[in-house]
């Protein structure tokens, strides 16, 4: 069995427990999921970057094609 | 990476951004309660009056809210490469769910890598420019999103375009949404005898890739958010760079040749010669993507994982976490920590093996990225929020500082790596 085809099953099995599995969570009680800081993006566009091109594993995205300064 | 050399200088822009870093709060004037604190009047999110008179009986309200924000950052490795990036970036968000966000920024590398010696060229520059517009419409729990990019320097044109949509449900408590991606890189070729570059039309090289990312986002608990994606990025074209010369060795030199092999050992052992690279003309990228963050007290514990495969046989595993640290309604602090780990693509040597007349591996890279490495990373953050005291959330600062240590473990000329990563950024909502 390849990753891939290990991946695929596990995805969908883990999507769809974690999306009919959660409690339902009230508007008016989630005052704490509404902090900026649970949900806020504190990676700049240039930290966002440097990933991309130290990683291999992290790119697809046009910014990691270009500009890497790795010659 | 084109090899042009020192072109003119965006020092005068890179000060200008710098300055209105410092100078922004300034000019929001200053606040009757805490003089020496930034005033943010416009700095809430209430609606705005029209400047229609007062006696209108059906005034019209400004509901939008706009932002701002930029980024002044920096990077620097023991590798002799120095990256300055400053950024902008501008959104405007209206109440009836229409947001447009827009994003510029301008990558100023300055490298002399060991690569670049081992070709016995020089340190080059170049300045590579990037922006981004997007426009998404959500009225209700559906919604659509569209947009488009483009990057370009000197050797590198890229373009491309996305859609995206989304749809809510139980009351919001989760998400799904699915998004198509499609790009179109044009590789160019820089430096030689002149200095210039050749035009795209006598020399690129296209790669076109298409993208699909899909995933849900749910509420777990009333203090906890979590959620999963995978995408899926289809390559096409040859993305091999037109710089990077492999060295090529006999089969009996071959087995001696050490990790982290010196410059000129390499020079002085292998053979004569010396080809570009050749990585495969197609690549098919495969990740899943967990996100999880809890409120914790008045802290907020934020985890991502991300597994990683692709049909180069590169298999990798990002693992990342961030702790955030509120102290009252001013400041915000955390801890950054990251470790990535991956193994190389299945065509991977340290050392190339090749024949008589030329007689070369159908596939070779010495690009490092590809080959197997681990790195660590931590570093800090500090937000500190100069919004008026109903809203002091509505302007911000942020620090962020990392330090990055990568080993190299199959790999010519080095055996690690260290970086430092800063960036200094100022945001606002008005």
């Amino acid at each position: 069995m390849t990753a891939r085809t290990f991946w695929v099953p596990v995805f969908s099995v883990g999507l769809f427990s974690l999306c009919t599995g959660c409690a339902h969570v009230a508007a008016y009680d989630r005052g704490r999921l509404a902090r900026p800081m649970m949900t806020q993006d504190l990676e700049g566009p240039a930290a966002q970057h440097v990933l991309a091109v130290h990683e291999g594993a992290t790119g697809g995205g046009s910014l990691s094609e270009s500009g890497c300064g790795c010659n | 990476m084109q090899l042009k050399r020192k072109q003119s200088s965006l020092w005068p822009l890179l000060l200008l951004l710098s300055a209105l870093v410092v100078a922004a709060p300034a000019m929001a004037g200053s606040d009757a309660e805490a003089p020496d604190r930034p005033s943010t009047d416009h700095a809430d999110t209430q609606k705005k009056p029209s400047s229609r008179s007062p006696s209108d009986p059906n005034p019209l309200v400004d509901t939008a809210t706009e932002s701002a924000a930029i980024e002044m950052a920096a990077y620097d490795d023991t590798d002799h490469v120095t990256v300055f990036t400053p950024s902008i970036a501008l959104g405007v968000e209206n109440v009836n769910g229409g947001s447009l966000h827009a994003n510029y920024l301008v990558d100023v590398v300055s490298a002399a890598s060991v690569d670049i010696v081992s070709t016995a060229s020089r340190r080059w520059q170049e300045v590579r420019h990037a922006g981004s517009l997007s426009g998404a419409y959500k009225p209700h729990d559906f919604g659509v999103e569209i947009g488009g990019s483009v990057s370009n320097e000197p050797d590198y044109l890229s373009w491309g375009g996305h859609a995206l949509l989304t749809k809510d449900f139980d009351e919001k408590n989760w998400s799904l949404y699915l998004g198509y991606g499609f790009s179109r890189d044009t590789i160019g070729r820089c430096g030689g005898l002149n200095d210039g570059c050749t035009p795209f039309s006598v020399f690129s090289r296209d790669l076109l890739r298409n993208s699909i990312e899909g995933g849900a986002d749910f509420v777990i608990d009333p203090a906890s958010l979590g959620s999963l994606s995978a995408d899926v990025v289809l390559e096409s074209g040859d993305q091999s760079k037109p710089y990077r010369y492999v060295p090529m060795f006999s089969p009996e030199v071959a087995p001696t040749v050490a990790k982290g092999a010196s410059v000129d050992w390499v020079n002085q052992n292998r053979n004569f010669e010396r080809p570009l690279e050749q990585l495969p003309l197609s690549r098919r990228r495969y990740a899943i993507t967990g996100r999880y963050a809890r409120r914790i007290g008045s802290t907020t514990l934020r985890l991502e994982e991300r597994l990683y495969d692709d049909s180069w046989g590169l298999a990798a595993s990002s693992t990342d976490l961030r702790w955030v640290f509120e102290f009252g309604r001013r400041f915000a602090l955390w801890p950054h920590g990251r470790f990535h780990v991956q193994k190389s693509v299945v065509f991977w040597k340290r050392a190339y093996v090749s024949g008589l007349g030329w007689d070369l591996p159908e596939y070779r890279t010495g690009d490092r990225e590809l080959g197997p490495l681990w790195t660590v990373q931590g570093g800090l953050g500090v937000k500190w929020y100069v919004g008026h005291r109903e809203n002091p959330e509505a302007w911000a600062f942020t620090l962020t500082g990392d330090e990055m240590y990568t080993a190299f473990l199959d790999d010519l000329y080095v055996k690690q790596r260290g970086a430092v990563l800063g960036s200094l950024g100022f945001e606002g909502q008005f």
